[in-house]
């Protein structure tokens, strides 16, 4: 008979409990948002609906702008993960194989400015953006994300690990800077490029203080303002809140969960997350 | 066209940013479709000068020329090269047939697909691993990844092939084998090749001559067989040679060469062989293993036999002489075991003795 190993059972146990912990709020929230207001409030609570309501995701659209929401949602975390994404790649491949007087106080002061949190500079941020008259407007949005110095420093360790002579064969090879950049050094980065790409859409997708500093039209709004909007637009329709917060969250849902390897291996590759 | 001075190096120098001097006024030339070894050990500054070669660092001072032209401040790409890495530097992301056409899809180079790809296909074909067209590097094993990095190197057709020290990952067996293969793959192409080695015998093997560095300097530059025969100095003869050359401490007294046992008439030595006078003080007399050979009669040293070792066709009698082991390279069938006591006698024709800073006097 195989013997019970207790230590096995009792981690498993503990496991368990914390990923039931973890993910019942998403389930709850998924369930919740296919319940009549009824079921929502009772108590005991339930768990289970008798009927799912999908008509709570017709009722959301018709009372919010969640596709324009959607929309821009999707525009700013696109353009700041592609521009962030091209700059981070640029200035790593510089800070690698680039030889430039005062690189070693260039790289000390990134460092050093990564240790400020974006909270603390986000009211100088605000007044510039103010200043130049570009509240409610894409540009306002993405400008401040557009560079990343975590990125980049994510890369630079990522592009070091690629051997220093790859890139002299490429230079003796007569490969510019810019081919080596685009036939060599991007192709073999792939999953590092591939893993900033994804926090880096990630965390625009779910930006919340900034875009609620910056804008104030509804038009305008990204998809984490608009729930908290429609939170109080909505009064006390549960459902239909969580109903709009399963909208918000469900496509990183989706992306977490087809891409769950390549986040768990970028975040544990560095022991630190943006 | 400035053929026996093909490639050649005037007093260079490189001092890298932390105050390391590697190279300390370097000059050397070598003709054209020569195989030169750089040899030397670790950190002698064999790779420094390859890189400076290959305009991957810049000298402090001094000059590179090429076929006559000064290269020091061209581009690595403009400097028609060929570069074979220690560890190749293959691409790993592209195919075999990638890998080679590359430099020809980039640059200056740039050509038309099909162009590259024939030019890349002949020198696959010369260094047979067309049949590995479509192979990723990261299935090859090192003898193929090798001669992968050979034929990119060549298909630029470089006027000089530089290469740093290429067989250093591959096993012995292999070894042996790709050096006579690129010592006959160069010859056939009829380059110009400088190939960077710690491997004294590897160096012996391939190079039509061989240039030994320490310390940042040029200890000889010289054909193969006279880094045995007639070292330049102390650290040449102990460099070069396996077994190691022997070295006794002596002391040079009024016409005689006195060691702990032994004594010789400075009279018996060759004369012609002698570079400079020999001024009474001390001395290191060395004597390479086979040119000390055990006889009946009593020789010039007497010593109890620690050891022996068998090396393929010879034995090395292990002895303690004067506090420090010597070596006899015998014939295998020799009859001689440990702790046998033997008298060795030494070809007076073939010692050297240097001063105590290493300076050869005869």
């Amino acid at each position: 008979m195989k013997k019970i190993r207790w230590g096995t059972l009792i981690a498993y146990i503990i496991l368990a409990i914390f990923a039931i912990i973890t993910v019942f709020p998403f389930i709850y929230m998924i369930l919740g948002g296919l319940m009549s207001f009824r079921e929502t409030t009772t108590i005991p609570p339930t768990i289970i609906p008798k009927h799912f309501e999908w008509s709570n995701y017709a009722k959301v659209f018709a009372q919010a702008p969640f596709a324009r929401y959607f929309l821009n949602t999707f525009i700013t975390a696109s353009v700041t993960t592609i521009v962030s994404l091209f700059n981070a790649l640029l200035g790593a491949f510089a800070m690698v194989n680039l030889k430039f007087k005062g690189k070693g106080v260039v790289q000390m002061v990134l460092l050093s400015l990564l240790m400020v949190p974006g909270e603390a500079i986000i009211f100088t941020n605000y007044n510039t953006i103010a200043r130049m008259g570009l509240l409610n407007t894409y540009i306002g949005l993405v400008l401040p994300f557009l560079t990343s110095i975590f990125y980049m420093y994510y890369l630079q360790s990522y592009f070091g690990s690629i051997s220093q002579t790859i890139y002299k064969a490429a230079m003796i090879d007569g490969a510019s800077d810019w081919e080596y950049i685009w036939k060599i050094l991007v192709p073999m980065s792939k999953g590092g490029l591939f893993t900033v790409a994804l926090l880096s859409f990630i965390s625009g997708w779910n930006s919340f203080l900034w875009p609620l500093l910056v804008t104030n039209e509804d038009s305008m709004r990204l998809l984490n303002n608009g729930l908290t909007s429609f939170a109080s637009d909505a009064g006390s329709e549960t459902q239909l809140q969580l109903a709009a917060a399963t909208l918000t969250v469900l496509p990183i849902l989706i992306l977490y969960f087809i891409f769950r390897k390549q986040i768990i291996r970028g975040v544990v590759r560095n022991d630190l997350k943006g | 066209m400035n053929d026996e001075k093909f490639v050649e190096v005037k007093n260079l120098k490189k001092v890298y940013d932390n105050g390391h001097e590697a190279i300390k006024d370097v000059s050397f030339s070598v003709k054209k479709g020569d195989l030169v070894c750089l040899l030397g050990p670790s950190g002698c500054g064999k790779t420094t000068i390859l890189n400076m070669l290959a305009g991957l660092l810049n000298p402090t001072s001094g000059d590179i020329l090429f076929d006559g032209k000064s290269v020091v401040n061209v581009a690595p790409k403009d400097r028609q090269i060929g570069y074979v890495f220690q560890n190749y530097a293959l691409y790993p992301h592209m195919t075999v047939l990638q890998n080679v056409m590359f430099p020809l899809t980039v640059g200056k180079q740039k050509m038309p697909k099909d162009e590259a790809r024939k030019i890349a296909e002949k020198y696959m074909a010369t260094t047979q691993i067309t049949e590995l067209a479509d192979q990723k590097p990261g299935n090859l094993s090192g003898g193929q990844q090798q001669r992968v990095a050979i034929a990119r190197a060549l298909v630029q057709q470089p006027k000089i092939l530089l290469m740093d020290e290429p067989l250093s990952n591959l096993d012995a067996r292999l070894r042996l084998k790709i050096r006579e293969e690129i010592r006959a793959l160069v010859k056939s192409v009829g380059i110009t090749t400088l190939f960077v080695t710690h491997d004294q015998e590897e160096a012996l093997s391939i190079g039509d001559k061989i240039i030994l560095f320490n310390n940042g300097v040029i200890q000889q530059d010289d054909l193969g067989q006279n880094f045995y025969l007639e070292p330049n100095n102390y650290f040449v003869a102990n460099f070069v040679g396996n077994p190691v050359i022997d070295n006794f401490n002596v002391k040079v007294n009024g016409g005689k060469i006195t060691g702990s046992d032994f004594e010789i008439n400075v009279d018996d030595l060759d004369k012609d062989r002698f570079k400079r006078d020999l001024t009474d003080g001390e001395y290191v007399l060395s004597v390479r293993p086979e040119n000390i050979l055990p006889v009946e009669e009593d020789g010039a040293v007497s010593a109890k036999v620690d050891d022996v070792e068998l090396i393929g066709r010879e034995r090395i009698l292990k002895f303690t002489h004067d506090g420090g082991q010597a070596r006899s390279l015998v014939n295998l069938e020799t009859p001689i075991k440990p702790g046998d006591n033997i008298n060795l006698k030494m070809r007076l024709d073939r010692v050297f003795l240097f001063t105590k800073e290493g300076e050869r006097v005869y």
